[in-house]
């Protein structure tokens, strides 16, 4: 999984389950506000993404609440998920930095976002 | 709280399969209809953009890769081996047609060279255009083959789209043949298989045995070689249904070997995905092979004298290996089915990954 990096979709997901465990719906609302917008996930891709990283380790079901009579699963990042974001969160950085660096060298206007 | 649009909703996720839903469904319509406005629940359907991404979901668990349910697994790694070898057929055809062709034209006399050059030149500028299109467009098989085997799905897709493109023309520019519309109907499913089967869950395209360049490169020769060896009974499905039967003894007798030596076959002579799959190409050739011999004895009803002689010959290459053909998809089929893993358990409201097991 690592070696093949995390989709877009994998990458929000996974940040979204960073400060507490949330269920199907929180994830979708959570990952649309941290991408502004970008990223909307529809439940057929969202529960996908998540079939796909509880099979890799990465998260793992927290419990389970029954609320207005339909069950609710809760979802958290596992030891291994935090490292794998992590490690794709730094390999982002690299190529960020790394494309700051060369637009400061080759074309400065538009380093750092300066217009 | 049940509304219509849950029983929409509910309707949409029968696409995905019974164990799938016995786990996820409350889940899925739960997360689905958490924002939804009350008072619309009677009138609103699902988006299509919710169906798409079901349908999606439904075939990716359908066709799971290795880690999925043992017989999701199956089933996928069955349609997998058949885009992989269908593009394989595909492309080595493509490939042996043209050089065949180039061969013959280098050696033939200059009416006949003038009458296979009037196809292309002799009814117009747009026309001979669209016909030397045609003529390269399934070369585009050979591209989604090496595409595909590079792990560049997207690109081995788009070509494979583009290479079946010339099947349905057959059937815009000439009569409504059988064998057009079986051809269409094969390559449509070889794009469908290449799109479904390799999705992005799905692990690398690999073919079994052989390289992917020898592979082709030994295909080719099969084509070329059962055509050259017995041109009267060449037509368009012969070295198909030759290079099909090849691939077929060789699963059979590396089973036989294997299953000599006392033991288990080692994968993957002992995987269903590869017998079923190629018993799902070897039942394309044969509806190939059925369709152009429905059309080979009608036009031997019509024919007598010198043109029924010619004719005989490739009427018999074509019921006998229509017969091997037939007994092949038997055969694999049979042992590709007993070989499939039971289907998954369904438990109601079992925990995640408790279907993965079954």
């Amino acid at each position: 999984m690592a070696s093949k990096g995390l989709t877009q979709a994998a990458f929000f997901v996974l940040t979204a389950l960073i400060d507490e465990p949330r269920h199907g719906y929180g994830i979708a609302r959570e990952v649309e506000e941290l991408s502004e917008g970008a990223v909307v996930l529809r439940v057929g891709t969202l529960y996908g993404v998540l079939d796909r990283l509880t099979a890799d380790g990465l998260v793992a079901l927290d419990r389970e609440e029954v609320q207005r009579g339909r069950l609710r699963r809760y979802f958290a990042l596992t030891d291994a998920g935090a490292a794998a974001l992590s490690a794709e969160a730094d390999r982002m950085a690299a190529g960020a930095r790394t494309a700051t660096e060369r637009m400061a060298a080759h074309r400065p206007g538009f380093a750092g976002g300066a217009a | 709280m049940t509304g219509l649009l849950e029983q929409r909703y509910r309707t949409v996720l029968r696409l995905l399969p019974a164990s799938y839903r016995a786990e996820w469904e409350d889940e899925l319509v739960a997360t689905y209809l958490h924002d939804a406005d009350e008072s619309e629940l009677d009138l609103a359907r699902p988006e299509l953009g919710e169906v798409a991404s079901i349908a999606a979901l439904a075939v990716r668990v359908r066709l799971a890769g290795p880690g999925g349910p043992p017989r999701f697994a199956a089933l996928g790694s069955a349609v997998r081996t058949f885009a992989v070898l269908s593009l394989l057929l595909h492309a080595a055809g493509a490939l042996t047609e043209r050089a065949l062709t180039v061969a013959w034209f280098g050696g033939a006399e200059q009416p006949q060279r003038a009458l296979f050059l009037g196809a292309f030149t002799g009814q117009g500028l747009p026309r001979g255009a669209a016909e030397a299109v045609l003529w390269l467009l399934p070369l585009a098989w050979v591209g989604a083959y090496a595409a595909l085997l590079r792990d560049r799905r997207r690109t081995a897709a788009v070509l494979a789209g583009l290479a079946a493109l010339s099947a349905p023309a057959q059937l815009l520019t000439g009569p409504p043949f059988p064998y057009a519309a079986v051809d269409t109907c094969f390559a449509l499913l070889t794009v469908a298989a290449v799109c479904c089967g390799h999705h992005a869950e799905a692990p690398a395209a690999r073919l079994p045995f052989l390289p992917p360049g020898a592979a082709l490169l030994g295909a080719c020769v099969l084509m070329g070689g059962a055509t050259v060896a017995w041109p009267r009974a060449a037509d368009a499905v012969w070295g198909a249904g030759c290079a099909v039967l090849a691939a077929a003894a060789v699963w059979c007798a590396a089973r036989f070997a294997a299953a000599r030596r006392g033991r288990s076959p080692e994968p993957p002579a002992d995987s269903p995905g590869l017998p079923l799959g190629l018993a799902a190409l070897a039942a394309a050739v044969l509806a190939q092979r059925t369709a152009a011999l429905v059309q080979l004895t009608t036009a031997l009803h019509g024919t007598s004298g010198k043109g029924a002689g010619v004719l005989r010959p490739l009427l018999v290459g074509s019921e006998v290996q229509l017969a091997l053909l037939a007994a092949a998809v038997a055969v694999l089929g049979v042992l590709g089915v007993r070989a499939l893993p039971a289907p998954p358990r369904v438990t109601a409201g079992a925990p995640p990954n408790a279907v993965r097991g079954g």
